[in-house]
C-alpha cells in the first residue's frame, strides 16, 4: 500500500485530485450564484420597468368610465404572462383583474429582491398621483418560471462541472503518465545497471526538459561508473599479474640462491674430495709399477685405480655444476655444430622406437662459450629425455631458433638463441620441477642416475649467462628450453669442433 | 454590495418593525419653483437626463441613507435593477448626455443640499421630513 501511495503516478492523480476537489465547490457555488443572480436581475428589471410602464399607463387614463378601463388594463396585464396579481386601489375602493387568479391573496409588503418572502410571488407597488387623487397599483409577478430557469441552468452548471471534472480527471491521469512513464523507464534502466548489466543505456525519450536532463546526467554518471569500475578491475588484474610475477621471481631467486648454496657446498667437498683422490690415483699407479701384472695385488690395484677415475669423474661434475671447472678460452661459435655432433652420437644408443626430430633454421646462431660443454648439454637433456620415454618410445625434438625477448615472462628481455629439447615422455608434477636442477636429485632406481645431469646442464648454462627453463606437465612430456645470450661477433674456425 | 445591501436589509426586516404606515417622498426646498412632477419627469431627473423648470434644470440628489430607501429608489423611481441604473447612467454619462446624480449617505446632508439649493429634487422618508419649513413635498413615491 505504502509502495503504490508513494507512487509518483498515484501522487500526481492525488495532487490534481485534491486540486479538483478543492477547486471544483467553491466553482461551482461562484459559477450558480452568477447566473442566480443575472436571472434575477433581468426578472426585477423586467418588472419594474413593466410595472413603472402600466403605473404611467394608468396615471394618463381618461376620465371616464375610468374603472372599466382600469380593469381591461388590468386584464391586459394578467394576459402578459408573468402578472399573476393585479390591483388598484384607494382609500374607498379596489379594483381586480377579472382573470387573476383568486388564490393569489394580496401581499403585506412589497418585494425588493428576487425570492423575497418566499412565497413565489414578486409583489411591487406604485403610487398612481390623478390630479389630487392618489391610486395604489399593486402587481404580482411569477417568480416560478424565472426559479426553474435557474434550476435549470444550476443543473447545466452541474453537468458542466461534472464533465469538467471528469475531463480534469482524464488530464491528470494522462499527465502523471506522461510525466511518470519516462521516470518509470529510467528507474528500469537504472535497476538494469544495478543489476550488473552495465552497458544498460540509460536512454529515454521525454519532452520534458527536466527529464532529459536528468536521462542525461544519469547516463553520464553510469558512464563514469562503469569506466571507473573497469578501470579498478584492470588495475586489480595488472596488480594480480604483477603480484604472480613477483613471487614467481621470489621463488626464482630463492631456487638459484638454494642451488648456488649446493653448488658452493658441492664445489668445496668436491675440490677436497679432489685432492684425496689425487695421491689414492697417484700412489695406486705407482704401486701397480712395481708389482707384477698378473698378480692378485695388480688386479686389486687396477679396481683402486679404476674406481679413483670414477670418483675423480664424479668431482668433475660436481665442479662443473658449481662452476669451478675452468673451461677453455670462451669462442664465438655456430650453436647448431656441438648440437648435430651430440645427435649424431646420440642417434646410435637412443631406442630405435623413439624418433629424433631436429630443426635448425639456416642462418648460424652464434654463441659466446664453449662448444664442448655445448655438447654435454644436449647429451644430458636427451639423454633424460629418452629414459623418460622409456619402453614405449615417442618423439624426442631438439630445435634451435633465434629468439628476442622470451615470452614466457623467466628470461630477461635480450636476444637469445634457443636450444629446446621435448620429449613425449611421462612428465613431471610441481613437486619434482621444483628440485630437478639440485644436485644428487633424481627420480631414478637406485644406481640408474647419480641426480647431476641436470645440475651440471644448470651449472653450464648459467656459467655462459644464460638461462634454462622446463615445462611439464605428467603425461604430456617435457620440454627444456635453453636460451644462451646471441653475439655478433664472428666465429673461429677452431671453435666449431668439439676437440678444439 | 448588492449582498451587503441584502444583508442590512434582512437586518432591517428582523429589526424592530418600523411604524406600520411610512412614505417615501418626493421634496424641494419650501421656495423651489417647482410644484408638481409628474413620474416620467421624476424618472428621468434621476436618470441623468435634463428636466427643466422655467427653464432651468433641476438638480437630482440621491439620498442613500437607508438601504431600504435605496431598493424603494430603484423600484419605483427609476424602474430597474441597481445593475441596470449602474449601466444606465455609464452609458449616460460617457455620451455625455447625462450626469450622475449626486449622492448621499446622511439624510442631515440631504436636507442640508436641498435647503441650499431651490432647484435640487431628492426624496426621503416623509418621516424624516417631518414639520420641517425648509422642505416641501411634492410628491408621494411610495407608499407602504
Amino acid at each position: 500500500m505504502g509502495r503504490l501511495v508513494n507512487s509518483l503516478r498515484v501522487r500526481l492523480i492525488g495532487v490534481m485530485l485534491v486540486i479538483i476537489t478543492a477547486l471544483v465547490p467553491p466553482l461551482y457555488l461562484g459559477v450558480s450564484a452568477i447566473v442566480r443572480e443575472g436571472y434575477a436581475d433581468r426578472f426585477v428589471n423586467s418588472l419594474r420597468v413593466y410595472s413603472r410602464l402600466v403605473a404611467d399607463e394608468l396615471e394618463t387614463l381618461d376620465e371616464g368610465d375610468f374603472d372599466r378601463r382600469a380593469v381591461a388594463l388590468l386584464d391586459s396585464v394578467v394576459l402578459s404572462g408573468q402578472v399573476v396579481f393585479a390591483e388598484i386601489s384607494d382609500d374607498s375602493r379596489k379594483l381586480h383583474s377579472s382573470i387573476a387568479t383568486p388564490l393569489i391573496q394580496g401581499p403585506l409588503r412589497d418585494d425588493f429582491h428576487f425570492g423575497d418572502q418566499g412565497d413565489q410571488v414578486y409583489f411591487i407597488t406604485h403610487t398612481v398621483k390623478r390630479g389630487d387623487h392618489v391610486l395604489v397599483l399593486r402587481l404580482g409577478f411569477d417568480e416560478v418560471p424565472t426559479a426553474e430557469q435557474i434550476a435549470a441552468a444550476e443543473r447545466r452548471v452541474l453537468l458542466a462541472m461534472g464533465v469538467f471534472v471528469l475531463a480534469s480527471m482524464a488530464v491528470a491521469v494522462w499527465l502523471s503518465w506522461m510525466i511518470a512513464r519516462p521516470m518509470v523507464r529510467l528507474q528500469h534502466a537504472a535497476q538494469r545497471v544495478a543489476g550488473g548489466d552495465t552497458q544498460a543505456q540509460l536512454h529515454i525519450s521525454s519532452s520534458i526538459r527536466e527529464v532529459q536532463e536528468l536521462n542525461f546526467h544519469l547516463e553520464h554518471m553510469r558512464r563514469e561508473l562503469v569506466g571507473t569500475s573497469e578501470r579498478l578491475s584492470r588495475e586489480i588484474r595488472e596488480r594480480e599479474v604483477s603480484e604472480e610475477k613477483r613471487l614467481d621471481l621470489e621463488r626464482r631467486l630463492q631456487h638459484r640462491e638454494r642451488i648456488a648454496t649446493i653448488g658452493t657446498l658441492a664445489g668445496g667437498v668436491a675440490h677436497e674430495f679432489n685432492n684425496i683422490m689425487t695421491p689414492i690415483l697417484l700412489y695406486s699407479q705407482l704401486a701397480l709399477e712395481e708389482v707384477p701384472a698378473d698378480s692378485a695385488v695388480a688386479r686389486d690395484l687396477t679396481r683402486v685405480i679404476a674406481a679413483a677415475h670414477r670418483a675423480r669423474s664424479l668431482v668433475t661434475r660436481i665442479l662443473t655444476f658449481s662452476r669451478e671447472v675452468e673451461t677453455q678460452q670462451p669462442n664465438v661459435f655456430p650453436l647448431r655444430a656441438p648440437v648435430e655432433e651430440a645427435l649424431a652420437l646420440l642417434r646410435d644408443i637412443v631406442p630405435a622406437n623413439i624418433e629424433i626430430v631436429f630443426t635448425a633454421p639456416q642462418q648460424p646462431l652464434l654463441v659466446r662459450g664453449d662448444a664442448s660443454v655445448v655438447h654435454q648439454v644436449v647429451i644430458n637433456l636427451c639423454t633424460n629425455a629418452y629414459k623418460a620415454m622409456g619402453r614405449n618410445g615417442g618423439k624426442l625434438g631438439v630445435k634451435l631458433a633465434a629468439v628476442d625477448d622470451p615470452p614466457d615472462g623467466q628470461v630477461a628481455p635480450g636476444c637469445y638463441h634457443l636450444l629446446e629439447v621435448s620429449d613425449t615422455g611421462h612428465g613431471m608434477d610441481k613437486s619434482v620441477l621444483a628440485h630437478i636442477f639440485e644436485p644428487f636429485f633424481t627420480t631414478r632406481e637406485v644406481g640408474e642416475g647419480t641426480g647431476l645431469g641436470l645440475a651440471v646442464v644448470h651449472g653450464i648454462v648459467s656459467s655462459m649467462g644464460g638461462a634454462i627453463t622446463v615445462r611439464s606437465r605428467p603425461g604430456h612430456g617435457t620440454t627444456f628450453s635453453v636460451y644462451l645470450p646471441a653475439t655478433r661477433a664472428q666465429p673461429q674456425t677452431a671453435a666449431a669442433g668439439i676437440g678444439a | 454590495m448588492r449582498r451587503l445591501l441584502l444583508i442590512a436589509l434582512l437586518l432591517c426586516l428582523v429589526a424592530p418593525a418600523r411604524p406600520a404606515s411610512q412614505e417615501v417622498v418626493l421634496v424641494v426646498r419650501a421656495d423651489s419653483p417647482v410644484t408638481d412632477l409628474d413620474s416620467v419627469s421624476v424618472r428621468k431627473l434621476f436618470l441623468g437626463l435634463p428636466v427643466l423648470v422655467n427653464g432651468t434644470p433641476l438638480h437630482p440628489l440621491r439620498n442613500r441613507s437607508d438601504p431600504l430607501l435605496d431598493e424603494i429608489f430603484l423600484q419605483q423611481v427609476v424602474a430597474m435593477s441597481q445593475s441596470s441604473y449602474d449601466r444606465q447612467m455609464l452609458i449616460g454619462v460617457n455620451r455625455q448626455l447625462s450626469l450622475r446624480p449626486t449622492e448621499y449617505r446622511r439624510v442631515a446632508d440631504v436636507i442640508a443640499a436641498l435647503s441650499a439649493d431651490p432647484e435640487a429634487v431628492s426624496f426621503m422618508w416623509s418621516r424624516d421630513v417631518g414639520h420641517n419649513p425648509r422642505l416641501r413635498v411634492i410628491r408621494v413615491l411610495w407608499a407602504d
